[in-house]
């Protein structure tokens, strides 16, 4: 189990220090620092071993957030848990940096007493936390003002709620209107070849809800996945899915929010849950197969001569013209003895950024099914040592409105047997939105 | 020297990106600010701009600061070359540090750098000379040497270069001599470079006399004239005071670093022969001393730092010279001042410097003065480098009259000596207890207890030590039972300590076996009870021990045997054990009580050899042992110590395993279930599996259908040939039985050894094996079968049959050996020719080339030589050769001949009337690959016999 745990400034100097077991020493902070932070060489795994001590860190911003133990833990629930810490502490006062720490360090430690007792993980969940830790982050003082001290019912309500079976949602909760509003946020990831064959592609996928809810409504949450409509075609008629006429997808794996009755999965492959209130995630996926690309980058690159070469890049959408693709920006790194680079461009803007070795173009938006193009001339200096350059990969940045992995929400039903509001009476919006990953272009 | 940051030339551009990266948050901004200023930098130096040359030297000052900031410059070495035509100081600077920084050595600009610097030292500026010889002596590559070799000592010893410059120069040439020190002799500038030591400036001098140093110790004879110069220069600093050379002197010690190197520079020579000279240095030395009594004129660290080290090197001179009773003395007196003293460097150093006052004959009573004060350093002093020094220098002072106390003190401190330095500590105890040692006993106690007191710490080398001593020593013998039977009593006591035990036990029991305390049961209990938890080495040793009470003290065999036939025993995991246990409950079994005592007879004494605990120390410790041996030279002049007199073996067996200390190669006649070369198995004991293996060979590949007797003969003959130069091996075989040979000779008398190997299924009958003499030996060798020989050999079996022999004069030819037996029913007869042969009564002999020369000429009668020259039947080779003679029972002689390929060989004959001298000189001629043999002999006869053997064998 966590032994303790130590955030760092990008220094290594030790903002927070919290230790949960006696088998962690005070020098298992300097231990760390001079191991990791300070190492000569960049320490790239996050697990280290430093006289039989285990840390584990990531870091965030110019914030280290590092866990010790003596034991032999899962690593995968102590990222999990380090995860959600840094989830936990962004939610109540925003980005995490050395001045936000600095100016929360009361909270902080309040927060490192409850999510962890004697180094067991306990609950993390944002919302929760949020009922009985109400010291808000600096950032919103006067909220806290408006908000006005909680009453001594709420307070024993509180004890209740967090030890009963439903913990992430507190009963009696009130809302003139029933609205809820479903995210599906997906990040895409490529890396495709100079001649336009896909090297590695997937789909890393979230659907976040954000429910205003009266009572503890039950609610039930279909989508287009194979294996459940695949199921659902059996029952009814044993014709393909083609019956449906919807095309399904197939998803690799999932997570899901602990208040998804798994054992209902599991038999039935449909997902209810009675859901938090407020913002939560409700699932996490990961697809692929038959991944809509939504563009397609191809470049030029020419020799000229020896101190001069040619990069010419299309780049061409390739989605439904009806559909905008927003915040678009085409990163073309160019060699280490760049003296100079001539940029030229139809749409949007190109600069050559010396600081990055890369020229970056950036386009507000562009449509579906359209084409650009850049062209650059890139000077070079001859240097004394014949070394190749790398060539490192074209990659791209962009949004778009649709679900990448062919995702489609089907339905979202909402039972609340005990006040009488139904299914129809409640508002639903269904969002979609496709991002990049690490989407990449040989060249 | 112009400064560098006159106006104009502050680069503003370069300390605001200087602060910008100190500035930077993180890793990452600091590589984006760099980055940036990178591609600047491109784009400044790309070629169709010309820049200023501040500007460039701005930029190259970037790009030197991004590359000692840890990244990668593949540009801007153009630029960097660029700057060095400017005229201008600080841009030649510059340019000069980029390129010494940054230009590696086999880059294509080198031609154009170097035609830079070659401007540039033919410059009339001494600053752009400085900056040129500079950059030579940073990239210091065989390149720059060969470009400079020639123009640097010119500036060196020119007439007029300023004293800067030939600072430098010096400096240079010594960076340049030190890459390439064979492509350049100076043997030209020798007398001008030695005169720079007369030089005005002080600079000038302490750099010449790091080269001349440098220089003396390629070139000794050249410059020898150094030497007088150092002195007089030496006595002029040493003499002035501090008032004189003023730059020179640091915290009040005139030219400390100077005095050094010159001290430094005598020490490679021997003293000076000019009694002027040799006084003047005397007078130096004594100055220094002097000085060092003057109270400190200064409290500062810095100030007697400089003054200590003036004298440390000063001292390391005296015992350099080591014939000035006077000085060592003092020396040693001032070291011991130090012993006390509260730097702990100070008295590290005069602990290691009193190490080798220790070795020299006038200082060495000097130095044990200081005994109490060492011992108490080991005792007191906490840091454990200084500890250890003070162990060498106890090492380095111990003799005859202190030994026993110094022993003592090592022996008690090595109880709580560090870990780090507790083997060499061992191994010093047994050396000086064994050298000094006046009595046994006291040896025998000292060993013991180190032992004891340390046991994970003594080496196999020493335990073997002992045994060897007390086995050689018959008074030891009975006391050492005795004590290690006491010491065996502790209930814990080391496995070290067991294996000595059982080893003496096992040879000595019965001298203690009188005692009703000691009895045999209770020695053999004692040994057991240690059994179980020892390693498997020692339970092999002690296994040998029990076979050897069994022929010590028969009463007890029963007890023995139950021992060793217990199963734990018999089914050992272990084989060498198991093996053991096994053969030695048969040997007792079956043998009876006088083979048993034939086979385990006492070990013979250890043959002398050089003590393999000194090697050890050697090995550990090349440099402090040479105080020891100068000591051990002195010893030998000096009356011998018991060491001479007692004879000591001085040898552990070549294998450390302690498997051979028992002389097992001596094989218990037990049967064996090999079919082939069971006789290979025999002589290949763990030492020395090598020999037989040829033998062996041949006979797998011919043993297949081998009845022709013709070939057989044949092949017992080459088989024989080869027992010219050694004493064992194979000496016949066919498809039926196999015969080998173990020989041993001493003096006049030996022991033949036969080993008949029955190679079928089947019993041979009627075997008979009778060695008979022709008419010409009859009367010169007499013969004696020291039993009847075995009447028959059962299949697969071995048995061995002894004969001695004893040569009463010269004889030629050899004893032949008949053997005869029947094999299924066909009786079958084979006559050998016995490997007796009048060299292997020759022992050899050394002695110096003029000796040599003058038994020689006395051996001069035409009878008394014979000559052949015959075709080399084997590549010529010397060391082959010098084998080959060595197992002939010559012993070669070392530069004898002046012709190294030559070998001269040297030996006597010794038989029980007469002994016979017998010279040999052997002259290989490579081109006509034929070989001119000489032997002389008081003999005629012998001379030509061995002429005759000989020649077929190179």
């Amino acid at each position: 189990m966590i032994g303790g745990l130590f955030l760092y400034n990008h220094k290594g100097e030790v903002l927070i220090s919290r230790i949960y077991r006696d088998d962690i020493g005070r020098n298992a902070c300097d231990a760390f620092r001079v191991n990791v932070i300070h190492a000569r060489q960049h320490v790239r795994s996050p697990v280290t071993n430093i006289a039989r001590t285990s840390f584990f860190h990531t870091k965030r911003g110019n914030i280290w957030l590092c866990a010790v133990t003596k034991q032999n833990v899962n690593a995968v629930m102590v990222f999990e848990f380090l995860m959600k810490m840094i989830e936990v502490m962004q939610s109540y006062f925003g980005k995490i940096n050395e001045e936000n720490i600095k100016n929360n360090f009361v909270l902080i430690y309040e927060l490192l007493d409850e999510v962890l007792d004697f180094g067991y993980p306990q609950k993390t969940d944002t919302g929760i936390l949020k009922t009985f830790i109400t010291q808000q982050g600096i950032k919103t003082q006067i909220e806290t003002i408006l908000n006005g001290p909680k009453t001594k019912e709420e307070t024993t309500q509180i004890t209740s709620q967090v030890t009963g079976q439903i913990g992430w949602r507190r009963e009696g909760i009130k809302y003139r209107r029933n609205e809820l509003f479903l995210d599906v946020l997906e990040s895409v990831n490529l890396l495709m070849s100079p001649q336009g064959q896909v090297l590695s592609a997937h789909v890393a996928g979230r659907v976040v809800m954000k429910s205003f809810l009266s009572g503890m409504p039950e609610c039930k949450f279909g989508m287009n996945d194979k294996l459940v409509l695949d199921k659902g075609n059996k029952a009814t008629d044993d014709l393909s899915k083609n019956s449906s006429g919807k095309p399904s997808i197939a998803i690799d794996d999932c997570t899901f929010h602990q208040c998804v009755k798994l054992s209902k999965f599991e038999s039935e492959r449909s997902i209810s849950f009675i859901p938090a209130d407020g913002e939560f995630e409700l699932m996490r996926y990961r697809t692929t197969k038959d991944i809509s690309l939504p563009f397609r980058v191809i470049p030029l690159v020419r020799d000229i001569a020896r101190s001069k070469m040619e990069v010419k890049v299309v780049v061409k959408s390739n989605f439904k013209p009806t559909l905008l693709a927003q915040k678009i920006e085409i990163r073309i790194p160019t060699p280490l003895n760049t003296s100079g680079v001539q940029v030229l461009c139809m749409k949007g803007k190109a600069k050559y950024k010396a600081s990055e070795n890369a020229i970056v173009w950036k386009m507000k938006r562009m449509a579906g099914m359209k084409e650009s193009q850049i062209s650059a001339e890139i000077e070079l200096l001859p240097t004394a040592e014949k070394k190749k350059w790398s060539r490192p990969p074209i990659s791209m940045n962009f949004e778009v409105p649709f679900a990448p992995s062919g995702l489609k929400v089907r339905y979202l039903k909402v039972f609340e047997p005990k006040l009488n509001y139904n299914d129809h009476d409640v508002i639903k919006w269904v969002r979609y939105i496709g991002k990049s990953g690490l989407y990449e272009t040989r060249c | 020297m112009p400064t560098v940051s006159s106006r104009g030339d502050a680069m503003r551009g370069l300390a605001v990106f200087i602060s910008d990266i100190r500035n930077c948050k993180s890793k990452e901004a600091e590589s984006k600010r760099i980055n940036k200023e990178l591609a600047n930098i491109r784009s400044k130096f790309k070629g169709d701009k010309t820049l200023d040359g501040y500007s460039k030297k701005k930029y190259v000052c970037k790009l030197l600061f991004i590359f000692l900031l840890g990244h990668d410059i593949d540009f801007g070495h153009m630029e960097a070359v660029n700057l060095l035509s400017s005229n201008k100081y600080t841009e030649k600077q510059i340019g000069y540090l980029f390129i010494s920084v940054l230009v590696s050595s086999n880059s294509d600009l080198m031609k154009l750098i170097i035609q830079n610097i070659k401007n540039d030292i033919s410059s009339p500026k001494p600053v752009h000379v400085n900056l040129a010889l500079h950059c030579i002596a940073n990239i210091g590559s065989a390149e720059m040497s060969e470009a400079f070799g020639q123009e640097v000592p010119k500036l060196l010893v020119s007439a007029h270069a300023s004293e800067s410059v030939k600072q430098s120069a010096a400096l240079c040439l010594l960076r340049l001599i030190r890459t390439l020190p064979d492509a350049m002799t100076y043997a030209e500038w020798a007398s001008r470079v030695i005169h720079l030591l007369n030089d005005q400036h002080m600079g000038v001098v302490t750099s010449a006399a790091s080269l001349i140093h440098t220089l003396s110790q390629l070139s000794p004879g050249d410059y020898k004239g150094c030497v007088s110069l150092a002195v007089s220069r030496l006595s002029r600093i040493v003499t002035s005071t501090y008032t004189d050379l003023q730059d020179y002197t640091y915290y009040f010690v005139p030219a400390p670093w100077l005095s050094v190197k010159l001290l430094r520079l005598l020490q490679c020579y021997p003293v000076p022969e000019e009694p002027a000279v040799r006084g003047r240095l005397v007078e130096c030395l004594e100055t220094i001393l002097n000085k060092c009594q003057e109270p400190p004129k200064s409290k500062k660290v810095q100030h007697s730092n400089s003054k200590n080290a003036v004298l440390f090197e000063a001292i390391n001179l005296i015992i350099h010279i080591d014939s000035e009773p006077n000085l060592l003395v003092r020396a040693c007196n001032q070291l011991g001042q130090f012993l006390q003293h509260r730097e702990t460097n100070l008295r590290y150093l005069a602990l290691e410097s009193m190490c080798l006052l220790a070795g020299s004959e006038f200082s060495a009573d000097a130095v044990k003065k200081h005994r109490e004060t060492v011992i108490n350093a080991l005792k007191t002093e906490r840091d454990v480098s200084v500890r250890q020094r003070a162990v060498d220098l106890l090492y380095a002072m111990c003799d005859k009259t202190n030994s026993e106390e110094i022993v003592a003190e090592m022996l008690a401190y090595l109880k709580k000596a560090d870990y780090a330095i507790r083997e060499e500590m061992v191994l010093k105890v047994a050396i000086l207890s064994e050298k000094y040692a006046s009595d046994y006993t006291w040896y025998v106690d000292t060993i013991l207890q180190l032992i004891r007191v340390a046991g994970d710490y003594v080496s196999e080398e020493v335990w073997h030590r002992v045994i060897q001593i007390v086995i050689n020593r018959d008074d030891a013998q009975g006391y050492a039972a005795k004590t290690v039977f006491e010491n065996l009593q502790a209930p814990a006591c080391h496995e070290n300590m067991v294996k000595v035990g059982g080893y003496i036990l096992g040879e000595f029991g019965n001298l203690i076996a009188g005692d009703e305390r000691s009895s045999p049961l209770v020695q053999f209990n004692l040994l057991h009870s240690k059994f179980h938890l020892c390693t498997p080495s020692t339970r092999a040793l002690l296994l040998s021990t029990y076979i050897k009470f069994i022929n010590l003290f028969p009463e007890i065999k029963q007890t023995i045997q139950n021992v060793l036939q217990n199963d734990n025993q018999l089914r050992n995991a272990d084989v060498e054990l198991q093996q053991r246990a096994l053969e030695y409950s048969q040997l007792s079994s079956i043998t009876s009580q006088d083979v048993l005592a034939t086979v385990l007879e006492e070990m013979p004494p250890f043959p002398e050899r050089e003590s393999s605990i000194l090697a050890k120390l050697k090995k550990k410790k090349p440099a402090s042992v040479q105080a020891i041996e100068k000591e051990e030279e002195k010893m030998k002049k000096s009356p011998p110590s018991i060491e001479n007199h007692v004879n000591v073996p001085k040898e552990v067996p070549a294998n450390t395993n302690s498997v051979d200390l028992l002389g097992l190669s001596t094989p218990p006649a037990t049967p064996q279930q090999s079919t082939n070369s069971l006789l290979v198995d025999v002589f290949g004991s763990v030492d020395q599996p090598v020999a037989p293996k040829p033998e062996s060979n041949i006979s797998k590949s011919e043993t297949a259908g081998s009845v022709d007797p013709e070939a057989a003969q044949n092949k017992s003959n080459l088989l024989f040939s080869r027992f010219l130069f050694k004493n064992s091996g194979v000496l016949f075989e066919n498809n039926l039985i196999q015969v080998g040979v173990k020989c041993e000779f001493k003096e006049h008398t030996g022991r033949v050894g036969l080993f008949f190997g029955n190679k079928t299924g089947n019993q041979l009958q009627n075997f008979s094996a009778s060695v008979s003499m022709g008419a010409d030996l009859q009367g010169k060798v007499n013969i004696a079968p020291q039993k009847e020989a075995p009447t028959q050999i059962d299949g697969g079996a071995q048995v061995q049959h002894f004969v001695n022999l004893e040569c009463i004069t010269f004889f030629s030819g050899s004893p032949n050996l008949q053997l005869r037996y029947q094999h299924a029913s066909t009786p079958q007869q084979v006559t050998l020719k016995l490997p007796v042969i009048i060299n292997k009564f020759m022992e050899g002999t050394n002695m110096p080339a003029a000796d040599f020369f003058n038994r020689w000429k006395q051996l001069g009668q035409p009878v008394q030589e014979t000559q052949k020259i015959f075709q080399a039947n084997h590549p010529i080779d010397t060391e082959a050769a010098k084998t080959k003679l060595t197992g002939f029972g010559m012993s070669v002689l070392i530069n004898v001949d002046p012709n190294p390929d030559n070998l001269v060989g040297s030996g006597i004959v010794k038989t029980k009337t007469s002994q016979i001298g017998c010279l040999l000189r052997l002259e290989p001629n490579k081109e006509a690959k034929m070989y001119r043999l000489t032997v002389r002999s008081s003999v005629g006869e012998v001379a030509a016999l061995l002429c005759t053997m000989l020649e077929e064998h190179f």
